[in-house]
C-alpha cells in the first residue's frame, strides 16, 4: 500500500527562493544584470521574509 | 572506534521505539552530547556520531573561529539546529513551535522592509524622515490594535451576559418552608456560620497576560519613538524638548501630590476584588453545604425510624464530605453531560424514592459550566422529589449543543408562589439561581400556586472548545 507523501511547504518555498536568488546572482556574475548592494540587501531580506512567512503560515499550533 | 562500531545496533534498538520509520541499519541521528561537553556539546556529539575524537573537531572549530571567525556562526548554528541528547527537538525548533505566529510576523515585516528598500533604490520615495517614522509608527499601531482586539474578544468571552439578570427575584416558598421545618433552624444557622467563616482556599485573581501587556507597551514605545524620530529628522525636536521638560515637571509634581490618593485607590480596588472573590467562595461553600449536609440532615430526621437507612445516609454523606474537603475531583468530571445528568437523577431517585425521567438531546463533555448546571439541576431534582414526588414522576429534559446547555426540571406538584420565599432560605436562591448567576448562566423558576407543576429552567453558554 503506497501512501501519498505530503510535501513540506516551507522547504518548497525556501527552495524556490534560493533558486531564484542563485539565478539572479548568476546573471549578475555573467554581467547580464547588475545587482549592487542597494538591490542585494532587499533581495536577501525578501528571501528571508518569504521563508519565514511560509514557515509561520504552515506551522500548526502544537498540542 | 570499537564503541562506534556497535552504535548502529544501539540506534536500531532505540529506533524501534522512537523512530519506526528508520531502518535497522540506519545510523542514529546526531545529538549534542551534553555529558561530555565543553561548551554546548556540539563537537562531542558530532565526534561520537562520526567516530572521531571530539578534540579534533574542537581544534578545527577554534581554528575556524580564529582564522576569519567562521567557527562562531557555524558552532552557533549547530547548537541551534542539532537537538541535545534526550531532547525531542532542537532549540530553533522549540522556539518555532512555541511561537509560530512570530515567524509569520517577522516574515511579513521583512517582506515589507524589502519592498520599501527596493522602492527607495528605484527612487520612488518621499524621504527617509517621513517613511521610516511612518513604518515604525504603523508597526506600533498594529501591535496596539492587535492587543486591544484580543483583549476585547477575551473580555466578551468571559463576561456574564448582561441580559442574564432577569431571574425571578424569589423562588419556592413551599419547598423552602417545608425544608425549614425538616432541617431545623439549628442546622441552618450552623451551616450559615460555617459558610460565613474563612474560606478554605482563596483562588487567585485571574492574571491578565504579561506578554499581551508587553506587546501593547512595545507598540506604544514604537509609536512614540516614531514620533520622536520624525521630529528629530525635521528639526523640531529642540522646541519639543522645552515643552516636554515642562510637561515632565508638571507630571512629576502632580504625581507627588496625587500619589497617596492613587495608592489608596489601587489598594481599595485590590481589596475589593479580593473581597468579591472571597464572597463568591463563601456563596459556593454555602451552596455546597446546603446541597449536601443540610439535605442529608433533613433526610435523617425524616427517616429517623429506620436506623439502617440513617446509617447509610450518614456514610454516604461522610464520603462525599471527605472527598470535598480533600479537594478530590467532581464525580461528574470527565463524563458526558447526559450521562452525568442521568447519574445525578439516579442518585436522587435512589435517595428519595421518586421516579425521574431523563431525556437528553445532543451531548458533550462536562466542563466547568456544565458542572454548575448539573449541580443546580441536582438541587432542583431534590426539591422536586421532596415536595412534589408523590404527584408523579419528575422530568428532566436537556438540550446540549456546542453553544448552549439548556436543562428543564419539571414536576407535577401543586406549585407555589416564588415571591413568598423567606429571605433566609438559601436552597433555590443560592444553590440554583445564585450558583448559575455566579457562573454566568441563568436559572428561572416557572411556578405559581395551583398551577399544577413547577419548572426550573437552567441555561448556560458552553465554553468554546
Amino acid at each position: 500500500m503506497s501512501r501519498a507523501r505530503s510535501f513540506d511547504t516551507v522547504s518548497l518555498v525556501a527552495g524556490i527562493v534560493v533558486i531564484a536568488l542563485g539565478g539572479l546572482l548568476l546573471l549578475d556574475r555573467l554581467d547580464v544584470i547588475d545587482i549592487g548592494f542597494g538591490y542585494l540587501f532587499p533581495l536577501l531580506t525578501g528571501a528571508a521574509g518569504a521563508i519565514l512567512l511560509a514557515g509561520g503560515l504552515a506551522a500548526r499550533p502544537e498540542r | 572506534m570499537a564503541g562506534v562500531s556497535v552504535r548502529p545496533v544501539e540506534g536500531s534498538e532505540a529506533g524501534a521505539t522512537t523512530a519506526p520509520a528508520s531502518s535497522p541499519s540506519a545510523p542514529p541521528p546526531v545529538r549534542r552530547d551534553l555529558s561530555r561537553r565543553v561548551v554546548g556539546g556540539v563537537c562531542s556529539g558530532i565526534g561520537r556520531r562520526l567516530g572521531i575524537d571530539p578534540v579534533i573537531l574542537r581544534v578545527g572549530f577554534v581554528a575556524a573561529a580564529v582564522a576569519g571567525g567562521v567557527g562562531f556562526p557555524l558552532y552557533a548554528m549547530a547548537w541551534a539546529f542539532v537537538p541535545a541528547e534526550g531532547a525531542e527537538r532542537s532549540a530553533a525548533a522549540r522556539i518555532r513551535g512555541r511561537r509560530e505566529s512570530w515567524q509569520a510576523a517577522a516574515g511579513a515585516g521583512l517582506l515589507v522592509l524589502s519592498g520599501l528598500l527596493v522602492f527607495r533604490e528605484l527612487g520612488i520615495w518621499f524621504s527617509d524622515a517621513l517613511v521610516w517614522p511612518v513604518v515604525v509608527a504603523a508597526s506600533g499601531a498594529a501591535l496596539i490594535w492587535r492587543q486591544s482586539t484580543s483583549a476585547t474578544s477575551a473580555g466578551s468571552g468571559t463576561a456574564a451576559p448582561s441580559g442574564r439578570s432577569s431571574a425571578p427575584r424569589a423562588a419556592t416558598a413551599q419547598m423552602e418552608s417545608a425544608g425549614a421545618s425538616s432541617a431545623g433552624s439549628g442546622t441552618a444557622s450552623a451551616a450559615a456560620a460555617a459558610a460565613a467563616g474563612p474560606p478554605r482556599v482563596i483562588t487567585g485573581l485571574p492574571l491578565r497576560g504579561g506578554p499581551a501587556l508587553s506587546r501593547a507597551g512595545l507598540g506604544v514605545v514604537l509609536v512614540l519613538g516614531a514620533g520622536l524620530i520624525f521630529l528629530q529628522a525635521n528639526g523640531a525636536l529642540g522646541a519639543l524638548r522645552d515643552v516636554l521638560l515642562a510637561v515632565v515637571v508638571v507630571v512629576i509634581a502632580l504625581g507627588l501630590i496625587l500619589a497617596p490618593w492613587w495608592w489608596r485607590l489601587v489598594r481599595n480596588l485590590t481589596e475589593e476584588r479580593a473581597e468579591r472573590v472571597r464572597s463568591q467562595e463563601r456563596a459556593e461553600m454555602a451552596a455546597h453545604l446546603h446541597d449536601s449536609v443540610l439535605q442529608t440532615l433533613a433526610l435523617v430526621q425524616r427517616r429517623a425510624e429506620d436506623p439502617r437507612e440513617v446509617a447509610g445516609l450518614a456514610r454516604r454523606q461522610e464520603r462525599e464530605l471527605r472527598a470535598w474537603l480533600s479537594g478530590r475531583s467532581e464525580p461528574q468530571a470527565g463524563r458526558s453531560v447526559s450521562s452525568a445528568l442521568e447519574g445525578v437523577a439516579a442518585e436522587v431517585e435512589e435517595t428519595h424514592g421518586v421516579a425521574i425521567d431523563v431525556v437528553s438531546v445532543g451531548d458533550g463533555p462536562v466542563d466547568d459550566g456544565a458542572l454548575t448546571v448539573i449541580a443546580a439541576a441536582r438541587e432542583a431534582l431534590v426539591n422536586a422529589a421532596r415536595f412534589a414526588g408523590e404527584h408523579g414522576p419528575v422530568s428532566v429534559y436537556a438540550e446540549v449543543d456546542d453553544e448552549r446547555l439548556h436543562v428543564f426540571v419539571r414536576d407535577r406538584g401543586p406549585g407555589f408562589d416564588p415571591a413568598a420565599v423567606p429571605a433566609d432560605r438559601r436552597g433555590v436562591r443560592e444553590s440554583i439561581i445564585g450558583r448559575m448567576q455566579r457562573r454566568g448562566g441563568q436559572a428561572t423558576v416557572h411556578a405559581a400556586p395551583g398551577a399544577g407543576g413547577t419548572e426550573v429552567e437552567l441555561v448556560m453558554d458552553r465554553e468554546p472548545r
